[in-house]
């Protein structure tokens, strides 16, 4: 316990020194403007600016924008170019779309899926909120603003009822929430230095080729290993490199009673900071926390993707406290996407108590290697972007970029799919043998 | 557990056949008792009234969140402490619409597995 204590305040002391604010995927914008347009001035071509807090100022018009554009009394965010002069806007976004009747099914839909998928696997659904959110008009920051404010009561109700169910390591969790925070830290310094040494085409590029080759390595290995064990009976066995680590007596050693494991924190903490980077790098920490549990702690699948979605709390919790002092938040986008996702989180939490590790195993793998190939297709466009091929027509364009998004979505569905089929098989299986159970007592 | 109880038939039986029968009839209390219980468990109540009044209230919660949009957007976007807002509300849905999902699940008869 005071070993534990002691790498938690060693974390805590160091995840501020590191930064001043903490976040997944990706920083709040600073340099944004929060307000409404109240007036145009066609012929200056500038318009009044009533910024949040009530200040207000004239802004110049860039010669590209047309003046219909401009939104009168709606939210806006403006960014502004520093380069073009005092006041003078680069780009806004409208910060809130209108509802429509499809936009609100789009979401309720997703979420519930969403929301299924982290129940069970601990992580995902947020891979293809925030596209899905910007395909439907939301601009980019809001989205990963109202995805983590989404994400961080849906990962408690998920949390406290896989814990109900003895799942849940919280010492792991909170070791690891820690500690990938601390990551998340990091990988944004990473994130950074690509920025201002390659540009937006280079650290798109850097992303991408970060998510492919994590996703495609992990991904077909977790896969593997599921075929190997739905073959066998099922049953799981600790990886190798787990049971070798665990031997290793480097202090401070540390006990996970839950997940049953004696490790070193020399392992638990790298293993945490992975999953903070790749969380700041792919917005999808789990991906690498899921299988650094199993394969290099030795946790189970069912601990790991349950001890997931605490840390999942951890980080969504202080990463939505800086995004909402940002004041990026949609609240109605969050509430609507936690109006199923809360029912399908916990749906897919009982429905890990009907199927066996691997299955876990395989929904995970299954998604990872989709999400690769989504993210695989924007590859050729970073390329061309960065001159090192040839630049791409239109329509290929358009076609990688629609593949992209689509195959995510397909991603969602299949996860979806899979843990309702294994779910359904496993009551099915579950009410045969109470009814067997029933027969022999009554014979 | 099955196997036992008809294990315990079975020697009931057999102390009745040998003239036992306070024996027998003690064995069989004890195996009806027992078996009442997962009877009283299997029948126990669906959250019915819990379900429609979290529902209520975490519709009612909705109703009124939606129907102050611009209000709302407003507020909880403007920054710094109003930070609270939105973050309050999501925890203060996650409860009242979680319990609700909750008991939902409950009264479709979607509970865990007992044994796992």
């Amino acid at each position: 316990m005071r070993k534990f204590l002691i790498v938690l305040i060693i974390a805590g002391f160091l995840a501020p020194l590191l930064s001043s604010s903490a976040f997944a995927a990706g920083a709040p914008p600073k340099d944004i403007l929060k307000g409404v347009f109240t007036q145009v001035d066609a012929q200056q071509r500038t318009v009044s600016f009533t910024k949040d807090g009530g200040e207000v100022m004239t802004l110049t018009l860039p010669e590209k924008m047309a003046l219909e554009e401009v939104p009168l009394n709606k939210k806006v965010m403006i960014g502004l170019d520093k380069h073009a002069g005092p006041g003078v806007i680069k780009e806004f976004d409208r910060m809130f779309m209108d509802m429509t009747m499809s936009k609100v099914i789009a979401l309720l839909l997703v979420g519930l899926i969403g929301g299924l998928l982290s129940g069970f696997i601990g992580s995902g659904g947020a891979f293809v909120l925030t596209p899905a959110m910007m395909s439907l008009g939301v601009p980019g920051a809001v989205a990963v603003a109202t995805n983590m404010c989404h994400k961080f009561p849906k990962a408690l109700v998920g949390t406290y009822k896989r814990f109900k169910y003895g799942q849940v390591d919280l010492k792991l969790a909170a070791v690891m929430g820690v500690t990938a925070t601390i990551g998340v830290q990091l990988g944004i310094q990473m994130q950074k230095y690509i920025l201002n040494t390659y540009g937006n085409a280079g650290s798109n590029l850097y992303v991408s080729v970060i998510f492919v080759v994590v996703l495609v390595l992990v991904g077909g290995y977790v896969f593997f290993d599921a075929y190997k064990l739905a073959k066998g009976d099922g049953g799981e066995k600790v990886s190798k490199l787990a049971l070798r680590l665990q031997k290793m007596e480097l202090w401070p050693m540390m006990e996970f009673k839950v997940a049953k494991v004696r490790i070193s924190a020399w392992v638990t903490v790298p293993v945490g900071l992975c999953t903070g980077l790749l969380a700041a790098t792919i917005a999808v920490g789990g991906f690498i926390g899921v299988p650094g549990m199993i394969y290099v702690v030795g946790a189970s699948a069912m601990v790991a993707s349950a001890t997931e979605l605490g840390i999942a709390f951890i980080m969504g919790a202080w990463g939505s406290v800086q995004w909402g002092i940002s004041g990026l938040i949609d609240i109605r986008l969050a509430l609507l996407l936690l109006s199923t996702s809360l029912i399908g989180v916990q749906l897919g939490a009982l429905g890990t108590t009907y199927v066996k590790d691997y299955m876990i195993k395989l929904v995970m793998a299954s998604v990872m290697l989709v999400v690769a190939v989504s993210r695989g297709a924007m590859i050729p466009g970073y390329l061309a972007a960065l001159n090192l091929r040839a630049p791409l027509d239109h329509g290929m364009a358009g076609f990688l970029d629609s593949l992209s998004f689509w195959t995510l979505v397909a991603a969602l569905g299949l996860s979806g799919v899979i843990i309702t089929v294994a779910m359904v098989i496993g009551m099915m299986k579950d009410r045969a043998e109470k009814k067997m159970a029933t027969v022999v007592s009554h014979g | 557990m099955a196997i036992t109880k008809f294990d315990q038939h079975a020697m009931a039986a057999t102390f009745a056949e040998a003239g036992e029968h306070d024996s027998a009839r003690e064995m069989l209390k004890n195996t009806s008792a027992k078996q009442q219980q997962p009877q009283k468990h299997a029948q126990a109540k669906k959250p019915y009234l819990a379900t429609v009044i979290l529902g209520a209230l975490s519709l009612t919660a909705y109703y009124y969140i939606f129907s102050n949009e611009t209000l709302v957007t407003d507020v909880f976007t403007r920054g710094g402490s109003y930070a609270i807002w939105p973050l309050g509300t999501a925890l203060f849905v996650s409860f009242i619409h979680g319990a609700f999902g909750s008991n939902l699940l409950s009264v479709l008869g979607l509970e865990a597995k007992k044994s796992h």
